[in-house]
């Protein structure tokens, strides 16, 4: 191409582009009631709007009810739910809720543990887990986090942790603890705090977690990580349960209320068991630690409840 | 209540690598932690090279469980960019905001979207389209907009020179101070204001 054609060429081209310029700048002002054209804030002032009408119907931690709570629940409900919630009747007296936000998993994990603590005043364990948090803190530096996205959090959680320890100035009732739990600035910060813990766990074993992660979400670990973990309110699956288990070394007990059942129309209540990991050792192999689980939550599908023992 | 020990960190932190990374903020309006400006240099080979965008930042009192608000103030043609108002289209400026997310990321994240648009999710309806139609032509509006909104030094230096002159300052000030500065209209201001 000779230099004349190019520089026609070229003023062609800046030409058409002129054009487009003005009809774009014309035609961007149309389609105003388009759903594209919400803005951000919009978006999210709905979402908050959402969340606040679910706020109304039950606080985070919601208070102790008998069992006959939940039969109440399926009085004219599957046939097969309301002969499991016997089941549970004959180990289980009483029920606890969390709210349906999203972050009832770890609103269950975290109401649970405390109140274990509080209850148990086991000092050996609360020395355990803040060797763990420590760890935790660890792998987030390890993984790049700059420390003060996480520094807060930690500090909130190990403060609840002191606090529930009874004979110091800071301790708490069992009423002050439902009290904190169901105030915004300490239970989300504790539940971000266990989102940071999952998170870190999840990516320090990403070979580990990986095919898990594939087989429920097509995502990468990262992706994963950033998408379903980090961010409140994303609901907790399998791999949340097993990181955060393993990572603060709390064994956790699961009941399955669903409608499956045998084959034979024997019914039974399904549970699982997740029981810390350690996976230290050079070759990377993961040798399951025995423990008794400190706390049992109840699963129906898209929510945890927390159950208590006879 | 904005968690303003975290933003003031979060200030230090990003504007220590700004030149490296290409991101900055700065205080928009006096001591006001809560409403901050951010600014991002456009991504090398894409239509934004060379161009500098303004972001304007608000903290929600939730902030940072509560996402930042962000807003181009630069005018750009991007498909998840409103090219009426700025307004942005991000997942992570909404639902998949995280406090483990920081505004330098936030900005980061914007300066990719820059490289990579995603126009199956528009904010933009009409820039998706000619993006997904006549890629060329987007090309061309988008390297137009940048050279005509996103490069001050593109503003003509007499423009400016009567611009501030018509403010009250005395012209051989103005062209000295506009030199001084490189071009940069705001930052002569700033000069001539503070003496």
């Amino acid at each position: 191409m000779g230099n004349n054609e190019k520089v026609a060429v070229a003023e062609e081209e800046k030409k058409s582009v002129n054009e487009v310029v003005e009809v774009a700048i014309e035609t961007s002002y149309v389609d105003n009631d388009d759903w594209a054209t919400y803005r951000d804030d919009e978006v999210m002032q709905q979402h908050n709007a959402i969340q606040a009408e679910e706020a109304h119907k039950l606080p985070f931690v919601g208070d102790k009810e008998p069992l006959s709570a939940l039969a109440a629940e399926y009085q004219s409900g599957s046939p097969i739910i309301q002969e499991k919630i016997k089941l549970l009747g004959q180990s289980f007296s009483a029920i606890r809720r969390t709210r349906g936000d999203g972050n009832c998993f770890f609103r269950c994990f975290m109401f649970a543990y405390l109140e274990h603590i509080l209850e148990s005043q086991d000092k050996a364990e609360v020395d355990r887990i803040k060797a763990n948090v420590e760890q935790c803190k660890k792998t987030l530096q390890n993984l790049g986090y700059a420390e003060f996205t996480f520094e807060d959090f930690f500090a909130l959680f190990l403060e609840q942790l002191e606090s529930v320890m009874q004979g110091n100035e800071t301790s708490i009732s069992h009423d002050e603890l439902l009290t904190r739990s169901r105030d915004q600035s300490v239970s989300d910060y504790v539940v971000m705090f266990f989102r940071f813990v999952t998170s870190g766990e999840v990516r320090r074993r990403a070979e580990f977690f990986e095919p898990f992660i594939l087989g429920l979400s097509n995502m990468t670990v990262e992706k994963f990580c950033k998408a379903s973990v980090e961010p409140m309110g994303e609901e907790s699956d399998h791999v949340h349960i097993t990181a955060l288990s393993d990572a603060l070394g709390v064994a956790i007990r699961v009941m399955y209320l669903d409608r499956s059942s045998c084959d034979t129309g024997s019914v039974s209540v399904n549970h699982h068991d997740f029981v810390p990991s350690i996976s230290d050792s050079p070759n990377g192999t993961t040798n399951a630690v025995a423990a008794k689980p400190v706390m049992t939550l109840l699963y129906r599908p898209g929510h945890y409840d927390i159950l208590y023992s006879k | 209540m904005v968690d303003y020990a975290r933003v003031q960190k979060e200030l230090v932190e990003c504007n220590r690598d700004k030149d490296i990374s290409g991101v900055s903020i700065e205080l928009d309006n006096g001591d006001d932690l809560s409403h901050l400006s951010g600014r991002i240099t456009g991504p090398i080979a894409s239509p934004y090279e060379g161009g500098i965008f303004q972001i304007d930042i608000r903290l929600p009192g939730g902030y940072p469980f509560e996402p930042p608000k962000m807003q181009f103030i630069t005018k750009v043609w991007h498909p998840n960019i409103s090219s009426q108002n700025g307004a942005i289209c991000l997942d992570i400026l909404k639902d998949q905001w995280s406090p483990a997310l920081t505004l330098k990321t936030a900005l980061l994240s914007l300066q990719a979207l820059l490289s990579s648009p995603e126009p199956d999710d528009p904010q933009d309806a009409v820039v998706a389209q000619q993006y997904l139609r006549d890629y060329p032509t987007f090309v061309g509006t988008a390297r137009y907009w940048t050279d005509t909104f996103a490069k001050r030094a593109s503003v003509g230096t007499e423009e400016k020179v009567q611009k501030l002159v018509e403010m009250g300052f005395p012209e051989v000030l103005v062209r000295k101070t506009l030199d001084i500065v490189g071009g940069d209209e705001n930052l002569a201001l700033e000069k001539l204001c503070t003496g």
